[in-house]
């Protein structure tokens, strides 16, 4: 059976999805484009060869009946459009975040549950090599216990999205609750849910604002760095989001009661970090060398993954649209649990409703431009609740 | 009656708002994005005290949004696009603000005629013969797919003008430059080569290339927006003396900087782009099929071109092709030295 699949949205994501869901041969063909900008539905349409195209999602799901939906909207349209294709009979694959609150994103889960429908969510990252080879490490026990975990998820407002929502103070980005955060960091707390069962872990969270203010908009109000605590019962994590340090870094460390991990999603590579196993100043020689081997093994794994046409930028997004199209066709486990989707939605949740609480907080005249702290009960590395110097 | 500029902070728009002051235009509304960088529109303005010109925040991002900017506006210069970027943001920034534009345009009880700036990458010349002259009657590109994402949303907001003149009757004409070139814009033209790191891969040969050095090209929109008969007539916009691709690349070096320079004849490079495409269809896209047969032959196969329906309207460069090229070179060389 081959799939029907649409795409409402045709903005920049789409194209990952569609190059991802062509490479699938005859498990799944694109049947349609929808935007409410038929011209961007149809520049999708012309480049990727889908046969049609429409500027209304409904009238879409009537003619063309699709199996899946891929919604790959912006994030305020999602509840809405998601619970129409699932009406209309769809599947649905909605891009990151869910929706814009834990509230509208357990609305949606229990909808497409209801209707015996599936849900998945494009936390691509999910699936790329290195969080693969993370979850085979843990599973084998070479972690042995997770202890704590570091996900670190750098951002370049220089690149071209990061240009276009800074050249736009309209841009829809700035309507999100968590701005510019609330489009990103679920990539980096998505990495925690393998390694946190908790189902409602403590956050703490502080967020600040880098950049010299220029525009005299919301633009100005742009967080562009964050810091965030996680507790669970027996596991930790910190999260970082900055769009400054340099170079733009992407990895998670997983330290276990056995071994740690270091997972580099920009060069996909995942080593473990080397301990000293023979005495005095020959044991501190050992372990760099070691390190290198570790280096040199992945760097040769990337070469036949390279060989074999397995290295592509969308590696992680065609893997999690693959497993998702097999729990359709076979009824198997959804890639991601709806569980683990919606402790993901609640954390953002709590870190926007932190950073909100601080900046309404704030006093004019006290507080610094640069600094807005999140958790006014806890405060974090010594910033205080507003109060700080600049 | 007001007439609108967008794109006035641009590259090309600089340069058409100091020919239309230096022109003595009166009543100039100069759309800029918020928040942008203006220091070159700003030192053009500061030439022309007291200037008859009114600056607008703004942008194309709705009908609505670009309503406001068409209060008793008579003529509309229209030449902000996006210039890179992948497909979805060229056809955002490039055809969906045209759009809107172009309804509000069409919302209007006097419509103000507009001047489109498009580009010569509208024309499909890649299933022509070498030294085809490109004029206006050349075809447009039968396969805007096969094309990079700029000339594709360049074509799309040509058919979308077209589509608007027909239906709702609005005055307009179209102009297509060549290599815009001058002093604050880039060195080297894809039609000369490519950048490649530590080295440069000249394409190019003895190709013509399609200069339009920018006061020329500015001059052109104003003799258009003149004697243009505004019923979707399009004109080439280029400099009269043209120059090869090897004559600008060795006239570089001499001025602006040595380079390592891989020449790559025309059979070559198509050899190259087979074995580029063939990867990329066999990979299923690990890596970009930046070079096809399809745009090498577009590029680098070779044609010549005309200009002639422009100089029909009275266009005469205002700067010699040499003096433009000086201009720039001079420009490009202060700025790498700057950079060093």
């Amino acid at each position: 059976m081959t799939l029907k699949v649409a795409i409402v949205g045709c903005g920049k994501i789409a194209d990952g999805h569609v190059e991802e869901i062509q490479k699938l041969g005859s498990r799944a063909r694109v049947v349609a484009a929808c935007d409410r900008e038929l011209v961007m539905a149809e520049q999708l349409a012309v480049r990727y060869g889908i046969p049609t195209t429409y500027a209304d999602a409904s009238v879409m799901l009537a003619t063309e009946r699709p199996d899946v939906v891929h919604v790959t909207t912006p994030p305020g349209a999602h509840l809405f459009l998601a619970k129409q294709c699932v009406d209309a009979g769809a599947h649905v694959f909605v891009e990151k975040p869910l929706t814009l609150t834990y509230p509208e994103s357990r609305e949606l889960v229990e909808h497409v549950v209801a209707a015996k429908k599936k849900l998945t969510i494009g936390y691509s990252y999910h699936f790329e090599p290195p969080m693969n080879a993370l979850r085979d490490l843990l599973a084998r026990g070479e972690l042995g216990d997770p202890v704590h975990v570091e996900t670190f998820y750098g951002y370049n407002l220089d690149g071209a999205f990061g240009k276009a929502l800074l050249a736009d103070p309209n841009h829809w980005v700035h309507a999100l609750p968590g701005k510019l955060l609330h489009n990103t960091i679920d990539h980096a707390i998505a990495k925690l849910i393998d390694f946190i069962p908790d189902d409602h872990p403590e956050v703490r969270a502080f967020g600040s604002v880098r950049r010299d203010k220029r525009y005299g908009d919301a633009r100005d109000d742009l967080m562009d760095e964050l810091r965030v605590v996680v507790r669970g019962g027996r596991t930790t994590a910190y999260l970082t989001f900055s769009a400054h340090a340099r170079p733009v870094g992407h990895f998670a460390r997983v330290y276990g009661t056995k071994n740690t991990a270091h997972a580099d999603f920009n060069n996909r590579t995942v080593t473990l970090d080397i301990a000293p196993t023979i005495p005095s100043a020959v044991g501190r020689l050992v372990p760099a060398f070691q390190s290198a081997a570790a280096y040199l093994r992945e760097g040769t794994k990337n070469l036949g993954r390279f060989a074999d046409s397995k290295f592509h930028f969308f590696a992680g997004l065609g893997d999690l649209i693959s497993r998702f199209y097999a729990s359709i066709e076979t009824d198997a486990p959804l890639p991601i649990a709806p569980r683990d989707i919606l402790r993901v939605a609640r954390m953002m949740d709590e870190i926007f409703e932190q950073l909100g609480q601080h900046r309404r907080s704030e006093m004019p005249g006290r507080a610094s431009d640069h600094e807005r702290v999140a958790s006014p009960t806890a405060p974090l590395h010594g910033v205080d609740g507003g109060g700080g110097a600049s | 009656m007001k007439r609108l500029v967008t794109g006035s902070n641009g590259f090309l728009g600089v340069a058409l708002v100091e020919r239309l002051l230096a022109r003595k235009t009166p009543g100039l509304r100069l759309l800029v994005r918020p928040g942008s960088e203006r220091r070159r529109l700003d030192a053009v303005l500061a030439k022309y005290p007291g200037a008859d010109v009114e600056i607008v925040s703004g942008g194309l991002g709705s009908p609505q949004e670009a309503a406001r900017l068409l209060d008793d506006v008579g003529l509309v210069y229209h030449l902000a696009a996006a210039l890179s970027g992948q497909a979805a943001e060229m056809f955002l920034g490039t055809v969906v603000a045209s759009k809107n534009l172009l309804e509000a345009i069409a919302q209007k009880g006097t419509r103000p005629k507009v001047v489109l700036i498009s580009s010569f990458g509208v024309y499909g010349v890649a299933d022509l013969p070498r030294g085809h002259v490109v004029d206006e009657s050349t075809p447009l590109e039968p396969h805007p797919e096969r094309r990079d994402h700029y000339s594709h949303a360049k074509l799309r907001q040509e058919r979308l003008f077209d589509e608007y003149r027909q239906k709702h009757g609005i005055p307009m004409t179209i102009l297509r430059p060549g290599v815009i070139y001058g002093p604050g814009g880039g060195a080297m033209s894809a039609r000369v080569g490519l950048r490649l790191p530590g080295m440069f891969l000249f394409l190019g040969g003895k190709n013509l290339l399609p200069l339009s050095y920018v006061d020329n090209c500015a001059e052109a929109i104003c003799v258009a927006a003149e004697k243009a008969r505004f019923d979707g007539d399009a004109y080439n916009v280029l400099d009269d003396e043209l120059m090869t691709c090897d004559e600008y690349l060795r006239r570089y070096e001499r001025e602006v900087e040595r380079l390592r320079v891989l020449k790559m004849p025309f059979p070559i490079a198509m050899a190259l782009s087979a074995g580029v495409a063939f990867y990329h269809r066999y990979s299923q896209g690990q890596l970009p099929a930046i070079l096809t047969p399809y745009k090498t032959k577009t590029s680098w196969k070779g044609n010549r071109f005309t200009n002639a329906k422009l100089r029909g309207l009275g266009f005469a460069p205002i700067v010699p092709t040499d003096e433009g090229i000086a201009r720039t070179f001079s420009y490009l060389r202060d700025r790498a030295a700057g950079a060093a």
